[in-house]
């Protein structure tokens, strides 16, 4: 008895740092966020009840409206490519053979950097004349010479695999051998038809605008996109790290036992490595959810390279609020969005669990 | 009862009727880069005698970064310095708040816009320390190439125009202006047509006069005349004159300092903003920052002290004569300095000129703040990027404008 008492203190005593910082700077903060958000407090004056009016406010200022667009918008998509990437590039370093550790390290390389050096380089690829603009121009310029060699690709690679498996069973679509060899002609037939003058090459004097827009694509601004594909350069490295150490714990006799029962790569990725990462995934959504949400920096570091509609978040606004340029902090409306970016976090993190990945593996 | 060496000493003193030792210490706070050399100099080589005489010790503390957030954060938590810098693009939020005291009475010998720009509720609450208009910085060496005839003083809009798109054909790797669709820059030409920011129910309208300013900025890209700032790989104008990728800049004086390290044997030359046409008036922004001293402050009186000398003419004839600031003294404009013909002392000389244009307005948008500009700033973009024509463009600033400044 005295034993189990000492073993409950020793853990009280374990946690008491932990809920001490928790009661500070989370308990504590979040109860005054609360309160100033039902208040007219600008950091200086004596704060004074206004009643629902910042949430009325929010609910009516066209800014908050976009940002909140512009946040699911971008938390949606960066969560979903990023977590299908990181699967895919731990997948795929987790089965390199040679080179493993300098591959890892490649791969992980972007992470280490930080978030605002990063859209600084971004920035510079980003540029109406830059790189990015460059790579969309040497595409749109060769492209008969691209959609020939696809195209010769995809039928070398189709007479190969149709002509193997006419003598013997089990050649895969995607054969390394094949595809090699496919890779080879097509791009022999391009070339000769290059040399022979039958693709032409279209000049073009390309200026994209990829950040300084207020042009939409699809749901999201233009600007954003950009963005998410910078955030998920940044962020995949990690989450691609977490999958690994799941691949890892995954026993090596599932598989085994799969390939005698006749089971092709695919099978195997699709009906063990899925499931049993499941855990894995869970946090990975979970994480990229919760910070696409709360996503700042990159957009505070673009500044005055992209118009603010087109690049304005939910966490960017509370900042513009509390610290506007040349006016007054608006305290009581960037808790008000404090509050309802917490809230919002919290509401798709709890549908994610309830519908989306679950958190145990099958 | 003396029989200590300090109480002999302190003795002494006040026998000798010297400031007594125990001396006010006052903070005080600005931002880095070359104000650190100009406030350090002013401290050491200018005022430290007199701060010895009044007994008061100075400890300055720059700031790097986002200098209005340590300044409102300061305040808010009681940390903030006895006297920092206020621009005039968010001091009214620091006065408004209660937390600027006023600084002087006496505002004779200061440039009048520039006491106005700080005057709050019919009090100075700050002291101006220096200042900014914008002008026509170009790369005469350019204009000689391309066989164009040098911008003026006596420019038009149009005039200008014309010799921007002749350097461009004579020079096509050249671009004849750098622009930013901002309103920083292109406000000076709305303002010159006679248009004011903010009519007298407090609302904005953008009539006639500010259409044919814009159409004229936006139409400068595509007449051949500029280049946008972003399309030559910078951030701002003074990016692409160092570069010599444009022959012409708006900037304010600040640009020389800029160019003294990137472009040092630049033959730099600076005209005055050009007129409207139709006005024939000339319109510019003032950028302004001034002293202030915090209503916390518990040496309040010392650090008023210290914003009058460094503020006073000594001190800024010092930072005139080392060609770091223009000074806001009304009494400097006649510096000898100011009438040399190095290029630092060319381009002030305009600088200061420009104080006096036709239509003259602060950098400063009332309560609103700079959320002001974000609708005009995206009209200028939309149009000169060509994702939207004027009417549409400038139809969604106006209304995004009448939200704005409904409340």
């Amino acid at each position: 008895m005295a034993r189990a008492r000492s073993e409950e203190r020793s853990g009280w005593l374990f946690i008491l740092p932990f809920m001490v910082s928790m009661a500070l700077f989370f308990v504590y903060a979040i109860v005054r966020t609360a309160y100033y958000s039902f208040t007219d407090f600008d950091l200086f004056k004596t704060p004074s009840f206004v009643g629902l009016s910042n949430y009325t406010a929010l609910v009516s200022d066209e800014l908050f409206l976009t940002a909140l667009r512009n946040t699911i918008g971008f938390s949606l998509i960066v969560t979903t490519v990023q977590t299908a990437l990181a699967l895919a590039l731990a997948v795929l370093v987790n089965h390199a053979v040679r080179a493993r550790g300098p591959v890892r390290t490649v791969f992980y390389l972007p992470s280490i950097m930080s978030s605002a050096a990063m859209t600084l380089i971004f920035l510079w690829l980003f540029q109406r004349d830059g790189f990015m603009t460059a790579i969309v121009s040497i595409v749109l310029a060769y492209l008969r010479h691209i959609l020939l060699f696809l195209v010769g690709v995809a039928a070398v690679q189709g007479a190969l695999v149709l002509n193997a498996r006419r003598r013997y069973e089990g050649v895969s679509i995607f054969d390394p051998f094949f595809l090699l060899v496919a890779a080879a002609s097509a791009l022999a037939l391009v070339v000769a038809c290059a040399l022979a003058g039958l693709l032409p090459v279209f000049d073009n004097d390309l200026r994209i605008s990829w950040l300084n827009t207020q042009q939409r694509f699809l749901f999201m601004p233009v600007t954003l996109w950009s963005v998410a594909l910078m955030n998920v350069f940044t962020t995949v490295p990690t989450l691609m790290l977490l999958f690994l150490a799941g691949l890892q714990s995954i026993p090596n006799a599932l598989y085994d036992a799969a390939e005698i029962d006749g089971a092709n790569a695919f099978q195997r990725f699709r009906h063990i490595t899925v499931p049993a990462l499941r855990p894995v995934t869970f946090a990975v959504v979970t994480m990229g959810i919760i910070g696409t949400l709360q996503m700042f920096d990159q957009v505070a570091v673009l500044g005055d390279a992209a118009p603010l509609a087109s690049r304005a978040t939910l966490a960017y606004y509370v900042y513009e609020n509390a610290f506007p340029a040349g006016a007054s902090s608006r305290i009581g409306m960037a808790s008000a969005a404090a509050l309802v970016l917490g809230i919002l976090t919290i509401a798709v993190v709890y549908v994610q669990k309830s519908v989306g990945v679950k958190e145990r593996a099958e | 009862m003396l029989s200590c060496p300090a109480g002999a000493l302190a003795a002494a003193t006040m026998l000798a009727g010297l400031p007594a030792f125990a001396s006010d210490t006052v903070r005080i706070s600005g931002w880095g880069g070359s104000e650190v050399a100009i406030v350090n100099g002013l401290l050491t080589d200018v005022l430290a005698e007199k701060l010895a005489k009044e007994g008061i010790t100075v400890k300055y503390e720059p700031v790097d970064g986002e200098f209005s957030q340590f300044i409102v954060n300061g305040l808010s938590a009681g940390t903030a310095p006895d006297l920092f810098y206020v621009d005039i693009f968010w001091a009214r939020s620091v006065f408004s708040a209660g937390q600027a005291l006023p600084v002087t009475q006496d505002v004779s010998g200061f440039a009048a816009n520039l006491v106005e720009a700080f005057t709050y509720e019919g009090k100075v609450y700050a002291i101006p320390k220096d200042f900014n208009t914008l002008a026509v910085h170009f790369n005469k060496d350019i204009f000689d190439d391309a066989g164009v005839a040098y911008p003026s003083d006596g420019d038009t809009w149009k005039t200008l125009q014309e010799k921007l798109v002749a350097v461009h054909k004579a020079l096509p790797e050249v671009d004849g202006l750098c622009l930013v669709p901002e309103y920083a820059r292109f406000g000076a030409f709305a303002l010159s047509t006679g248009w004011t920011p903010f009519d007298s129910w407090g609302k904005t309208m953008l009539d006639q006069r500010f259409r044919r300013a814009f159409d004229f900025y936006t139409g400068l890209v595509k007449s051949g005349a500029a280049v946008l700032a972003a399309d030559a790989g910078q951030s701002w104008a003074g990016g692409c004159l160092a570069s010599e990728r444009a022959a012409t800049a708006i900037e304010g004086a600040w640009i020389i300092s800029a160019l003294r390290d990137s472009a040092p044997n630049m033959n730099l030359g600076t005209v005055r903003m050009p007129k409207d046409p139709e006005s024939g008036k000339r319109g510019n922004i003032v950028f302004t920052v001034g002293w202030t001293v915090n209503a916390a402050s518990k040496v309040s009186k010392a650090a008023i002290k210290v914003a009058g000398l460094l503020t006073s003419e000594e001190a800024q004839q010092w930072v005139l004569e080392q060609g770091l600031a223009l000074p806001s003294r009304t009494g400097l404009a006649d510096n000898p300095w100011l009438r040399g013909d190095r290029p630092e002392q060319m381009t002030s000389r305009v600088i200061f000129e420009g104080l006096s244009d036709d239509h003259v307005m602060p950098y400063f948008f009332g309560k609103v703040g700079g959320s002001w500009m974000q609708p005009i700033n995206a009209a200028l973009n939309s149009v000169i990027l060509g994702e939207a024509d004027a009417d549409t463009a400038l139809a969604s600033a106006q209304s995004a404008l009448d939200r704005m400044l409904a409340n």
